[in-house]
Formats: C-alpha cells, structure tokens, sequence
C-alpha cells in the first residue's frame, strides 16, 4: 500500500496557508475604492494647477482652494445622501429605481409647500345647477414653517417608499419593475402636480419651475424691525441702519470695526498687487519687442522703467458706520434654524478663521473667498454615522445583512425580512426626501427634472464602494468612498487641459466594471471560494 | 430504555393537502439521550412529518404531546419556543457574515431600544466559542465568515445553536448527505456527542441506513405516508433496515427486478 504514514495527521485547517499581512487587507472590501478615490484627488489637485507653474504638492492646485473644496463637497455629499438608502437596500438585497422621481415629487411637495401653502380639500359632487364637482376647503395654512413643509413632504415620501416596498414584499415581484414603475409614476405626477398648483389663481396652466420662494434660511431677527431677509435688511434705509447701529454693544462694534479693517486692507493690497501685475505685462511686452528689434536706447529705459514700476496705491476704504451694521446683519443668526439646517452653510468660524488668521481662504480680489462648507455634508456625515452604526454594530444591521445575504436563513431564524425590506424601503425615501430638502433650502428653488437619473448614479456610487448587487455585502465606509469616487471624477476631469469634460463618464463607466468585478472576487474570498 | 418518558410523543398523525394524504396515522416516541432514525425513500412522508414537528405546516388529525402536554403548533415560532429545534438540509446560515452573527441571528443580545439595540459582540463570541466547544469544534475566530467553514463546521454551528436556543428535541435532516466521508464522520461524532449529553432527543432523518446504524437507537421506517416498521437498533438486523428503506420490497425483488431491465 502506497501510503504515507506520518506522526501528525494532517488537519483540515492545515491546507488553508496562512494569510499574509497584504491579502489580510487585500481581502478588505473598501481597499480598491479608497485607491481610487486618492488616484482622483491627486489628479484633481495635479490638473488644476495653474499651467507654468510646478509644485510638487498637488494639492496645492485650485481644485483645492476654498471654493473648489466647498463646492466639491456638495456634489460629493448630495449623492453620498442618496447613496446611503441605495446601498443599505442593496446590501438587503433590493434597489430602489425611484430615487431620483424621489427626489422630484418631493422637492416639489416642499417647494410648492413654501410658496403656496398646504390645505387639504375635499371633491365632492353638486347636482345644483347640473351635476359638477365641487370642492370643500377642510383647513388651509398659507404660511407653513419649514419644518412643517419638511414633515409633510416626509409624510408623502415615506408612503410611496412604504407602498413600493408593501407591494415588493407581498408579490414577490422583483424590485427592480416594482421600483420602475415608481420611477416613471413618481415623476409623471410631480408634472401633473406642478401643472395643476403651481399656479397664481388668475393663471390657467402652472409652471414646472417653482421660484419666488423667500430666501428663508436667511431671515434673521433684526432689532426694531422684526423678521427680515438678510439682504432685505442690509438695504434699510440709511438711517434705519444707524439707527440699527445704537442697539449694538460697543465690543461687538469694535469687533466688527477690526474685522472690516482687514478686510479693507486686504481688498486693497489685493487691487495694488493687480495693477501693478497688469501694468508690469504690458512693460514686459515692449521690451520684448524693443529686444528683438535690437533698439538697445528703448530696452534700457524699458528695463528701468519696469524696476521702478510704481502704480497708484489705492488706500483701504474707510469702514463707515453703515458698513458696520450691514456687517451686523450679517452676523445675526437665522431665525429659521430648519431651513438653515438644511440649505445653510456649516463650519463658517473656521472658514473665517482660514481667512482672518491664516490668510488663505482669499479670492484674487482680497475677499474671503468661501463662507463655509454646504450643510448638505453635515446631512450626510450625520446619516453616515446613524448608518455606520446600525449596519455593523445592531441587531437591524444583522438583519439587513442576513436578509440580503440569505433570505431564507433569516425567515428560518426568525427575523422579520419584510420588515427589515419595507423600512429600507422607506429609508431610501427619506433619503431623497433630505437631498430634496437641501437643494430646495439652498436654492429657494425647485422644477419638474430635480434629481433626474440621481437613482442610477446612487447605485453605481454604492457598487463603486464594494456593494454586491446581489446582496449581503457592502460597507458603510465603502458607500461613502463610492461617493467620494463618484463626486470628485465629476469635478477632476474638467481640470485636465485638452480634455472632454465627458470622459468622466467614461471612466466611471470603467470603474464601475471593474469594481463589479472586483466585489464578486472579495465577495468569493471571503466566503473561502478562492 | 422504557423507564424513561418520552420528550415527544406523536399519535396517529394525519396530514392532508387536499386530496393528498401525506401523512397516515403516523405514531412515534422519541426519548431523551436517544437519537432516533427515521428512514424512508423519497416520497415517504418524512419532509411532512418534521413540517408539521417544527411548526411549519399545522396537522390534521392527531395528537402530539412533549414532555407529556399536548401541544398544537401554528408557527416555526412556538415549535421553537416549546423546545424543538429544527436544522434544516440548506443550514439556515448566512456564509458571507461571520460564525457569531450566525449563531445569534435572529436572537442577539443586546442592550438598547428594540432592532436598534446595540449587539454585545464581546459576550456573544464567548458563548459561541464555547458552545461550539462543547460539541466537538474548536473555532479559533469566531469572527470568521461562516463561508471559510467545512460543510460538516457549518453543521456543527447549527446544532450548536439549535441547542444553545433551548432544544430538547432536535430534528436533523439529512444532516450527512451533500458532505465528504470526512465530514460526515465530523457529523455522526457530533450527533452522539449531543447523544451524550442526555437530555436531548435527536430525530435524524436520513437516507443512509450506514449512518443511522452507527448512532441510532431506534428505527422508524416511513413508506408512503405510514410506519411500516420500528425498533430498537439491536432488534434489526441489516437486511431487515435495507427491506424497510425500500419501501417494504424485499431486497431480493429488487435485485430481479434490475436483471430484468435490458
């Protein structure tokens, strides 16, 4: 018998090799996403430095100066919202179509809500003078609060999430029809609705675009006048604003005084370093010239004409009593802090701090050149942490991770699968409720096209961040950097030179194949098949 | 053995869907510290019979009783609550999370408000490492994907669990088939492990008459909805369990019938 005898017998566990250090991480689902994200970030920061000149830090080009990092955060912010309910449904082994109509009906539900006000009416039919429907007025608020108008758009979303997800669970029809016809209802009776209140009650047809909402976030409470829009404020009548001036503590005022000090100053030098640039140019074109044609009398005036270059220096304005109290205004807090939850600006100190001490935040101009960061990616940061922690560490995550995974596992085990479907279904909802609720309170705005293809986008930022279609598997961390992925190839592409804007999309297109395909890898060793 | 009372007592079941009986009267006692095998070709009446044990289907006719009170299922549920822990052919288990995730799932302890309650992760490892301990398998992460275990691990985990959650009558089904000879050793060993125990009552349903030789107590045959025959390992003899599997053919007959096949 041809057989080995040894001392040990050899263990099951024996024929695993042990793992090394790098496909212990290799083996981490978010590894190839965060590769990418800082492939972008440092193409972002390379193509967006000024050509001619070289730094070896790239993220010293303008794709990260101040403004550029505060709008890129809300591109990378708004989807990361709405990628958050994409991915937990599909790591429950769903997806939502409807994100995006989402998004539509209920920036429209808001801002409709806003403008118009909210009343619930009654149709019924008359037979008095021939038979017509007549409608019964059962309440009407015209002045709704912005946390009113959030609340009820809620209402309305999370019945349409909760009907697609009743519907899904009970006919065990797949999700993806189920949530396409949501994409084209939802969407179609957003125009209807735009279409049918969006209207001045002299008016026969609404318009798709719904404008004229106030500035809400930007009402403040102003001494003496009441409520007031911020810039309604500042253009107060000059007396009224001195008036304003009075009611200010003397440290305040001093405070503001300094301030706008600085900023005078800084305006200024700004302007002086302008023109003399401009000026010295054109200097320098002449003695090129003057060089070439060999004129050696001109290149020597040129030449002392440019060390000498002096301009007009502009002194820094005089801070007036006025400019104090507009400042004042500025200052105030909103008195709507919902609205300013929603469509305001976050972190503003250090923003304020980055320009008053550190001297950075300043556009070409010597003005700050961001205020803060958009409060959108307060919104998502906080629902990325409420995720984070319900996904790995409660007993809901466990379930939406075994529901997706392993249906029948779960129901054998007691879990309550449609339960858990159902309510992703209506987090996803939420979602788009809350990126809806950002964009109308930034804006003051909202029309018929808000968040059009945004449900594609969110898949693809979640399978980007290592969701498996199928279900079961996927991160928090990862939908985030999928996020990340998604936002910044949007913005990067358009800083390399000789190069279609477009390409994004072709790029994503190719991560996201190759992030599809890497998923199902992870996916095969984690459950030991490679 | 009759000095001990029965854990579950089954009289005269009956089963129908419709038209179709699936069960005829069926009738079966299983004791504590025994591992019962019940036998049957494809088509017996087996499936049914611990579709209705766990809960699954409701009977319609008969009397089950456990621990002598009569008892009459309406969910998976209240089978379980009242001691019986099924394990399923497919395991009942999620391979892409990990062992303790699994063996908890569905009943994880926590400390918070209701789904949203926080999992104990630490305490949870524990008592997994150590209740799989106890019937044979020595785990080393218990933080490892169920996906990285053997067929005869994954098993093991769900008896473990089964067990832990408060089982007294534990239903296997088919626990050997789909698995290596190896693994299904793992299996047999760990099915008289929890023999040893002594208080749980083991229902092993299975094709393998080799099996079932090897760590059963006691026989019941199913053919066609009915017991057409039972007792105790020591009673049978080898070609009586192999006449019984086929559905009551004499095993001779069977052997003609393929000659005559051309």
């Amino acid at each position: 018998m041809n057989s080995k005898s040894v001392n040990q017998p050899r263990k099951e566990s024996d024929r695993h090799d042990a793992k090394r250090w790098y496909s212990a991480i290799l083996a981490r689902p978010e590894v190839g996403p965060v590769g990418v994200m800082l492939l972008l970030f440092g193409m972002l920061g390379y193509f967006s430095i000024p050509s001619g000149e070289f730094s070896l830090n790239p993220f010293s080009g303008e794709g990260f100066n101040a403004l550029a990092i505060r709008n890129n955060l809300r591109v990378i912010s708004q989807l990361g919202i709405v990628a958050m309910g994409a991915g937990l449904l599909i790591i429950s082994g769903e997806f939502d179509l409807s994100i995006g109509s989402m998004i539509g009906f209920a920036g429209g539900v808001m801002a409709m809500i806003l403008r118009w006000g909210f009343a619930v009416v009654i149709p019924y039919v008359s037979f008095e003078g021939g038979i017509h429907i007549e409608t019964f007025t059962l309440f009407k608020i015209t002045d709704v609060s912005p946390l009113l108008a959030v609340s009820i758009t809620l209402c309305f979303t999370l019945f349409f999430g909760w009907l697609q997800g009743f519907i899904i669970v009970r006919s065990g029809l797949a999700s993806f029809i189920v949530t396409l016809g949501g994409l084209f209802f939802l969407r179609g009776l957003t125009e209807i609705i735009y279409r049918a209140f969006n209207k001045r009650p002299d008016q026969t047809a609404g318009s798709t675009t719904v404008t004229e909402i106030p500035d809400i976030k930007n009402i403040v409470n102003v001494p003496g006048h009441g409520e007031l829009e911020r810039e309604v404020a500042k253009s107060l009548p000059q007396a009224d604003l001195l008036e304003l001036l009075k009611t200010i503590p003397e440290t305040t005022v001093l405070k503001i005084t300094e301030k706008l000090t600085y900023i005078n100053e800084s305006v200024a030098a700004s302007k002086n370093l302008l023109l003399k640039n401009k000026g010295v140019k054109g200097l320098e074109k002449s003695l090129e010239n003057a060089l070439s044609s060999g004129n050696e009398g001109m290149v020597a005036i040129l030449q002392d004409k440019i060390a000498n270059f002096q301009v007009e220096i502009t002194s820094p304005r005089i801070v007036s009593d006025v400019d104090i109290a507009k400042e004042y205004i500025d200052t105030l807090h909103s008195a709507r802090p919902v609205a300013n939850f929603f469509g305001g600006d976050i972190i503003e100190p250090v923003f304020d701090w980055l320009y008053f001490t550190v001297n950075w935040n300043v556009n070409n101009y010597g003005n700050q050149f961001a205020d803060g960061l958009y409060s959108c990616l307060m919104i998502w940061f906080l629902l990325a942490l409420i995720c984070y922690v319900v996904l790995s560490k409660t007993q809901a995550g466990n379930w939406i991770y075994s529901t997706g995974g392993n249906l029948n596992a779960a129901k054998a085990n007691g879990v309550p699968t449609n339960k858990v479907k159902v309510s992703l279904f209506m987090f996803s909802a939420f979602c788009a409720t809350m990126f809806a609720a950002c964009q109308v309170f930034e804006t003051n705005t909202a029309d018929t096209s808000k968040g059009n293809l945004k449900e594609l986008e969110a898949i693809a930022a979640a399978v980007i961040g290592g969701v498996v279609l199928t279900g079961g598997f996927g991160t928090v961390v990862g939908i985030i950097v999928g996020a990340a992925i998604f936002g910044i190839s949007k913005e990067a592409f358009f800083y390399i030179p000789y190069f279609d804007g477009s390409f994004y999309r072709v790029f994503l297109g190719i991560v996201l194949l190759a992030s599809a395909l890497a998923n199902e890898n992870i996916r095969k060793r984690v459950i030991g098949s490679v | 053995m009759t000095d001990k009372n029965p854990l579950i007592e089954i009289n005269q079941l009956v089963k129908k869907f419709g038209s179709f009986t699936a069960l005829n009267g069926v009738s079966l006692n299983v004791y504590p510290g025994e591992v019962h095998a019940l036998l049957g070709d494809n088509g017996a009446g087996k499936s049914t019979l611990i579709k209705v044990l766990s809960g699954v289907h409701a009977a319609t006719d008969g009397i089950i009783k456990v621990d002598g009170k009569e008892v009459h299922f309406k969910s998976p549920r209240e089978a379980s609550d009242a001691g019986i822990g099924t394990v399923y052919q497919d395991l009942a288990l999620n391979a892409l999370t990990s062992v303790t995730r699994n063996f908890f799932l569905g009943r994880e302890i926590k400390k918070g408000p209701g789904a949203f309650g926080i999992m104990q992760m630490k305490e949870m490892n524990e008592i997994t490492m150590r209740e799989m301990k106890k019937i044979g398998i020595n785990i080393a992460n218990p933080e490892q994907p169920v996906g990285t275990m053997s067929g005869g691990q994954r098993q093991t985990l769900a008896i473990a669990r089964a067990i832990y959650f408060g089982a007294k009558i534990l239903i296997l089904d088919e626990p050997t088939s789909a698995l290596g000879q190896k693994q299904q050793m793992e299996v047999l060993k760990t099915v008289k492990r929890v023999k040893n125990l002594g208080n749980i009552a083991i229902i092993l349903i299975t094709h393998n008459e080799i099996h079932a030789r090897l760590v059963a107590d006691r026989f019941t045959f199913l053919s066609l909805g009915e017991v057409i025959g039972s007792g105790l390992s020591s009673e049978l003899g080898g070609d009586d369990v192999k006449r019984l599997m086929a559905g009551g053919a004499d095993i001779g007959d069977l052997a003609k019938e393929l000659e005559n096949v051309t």
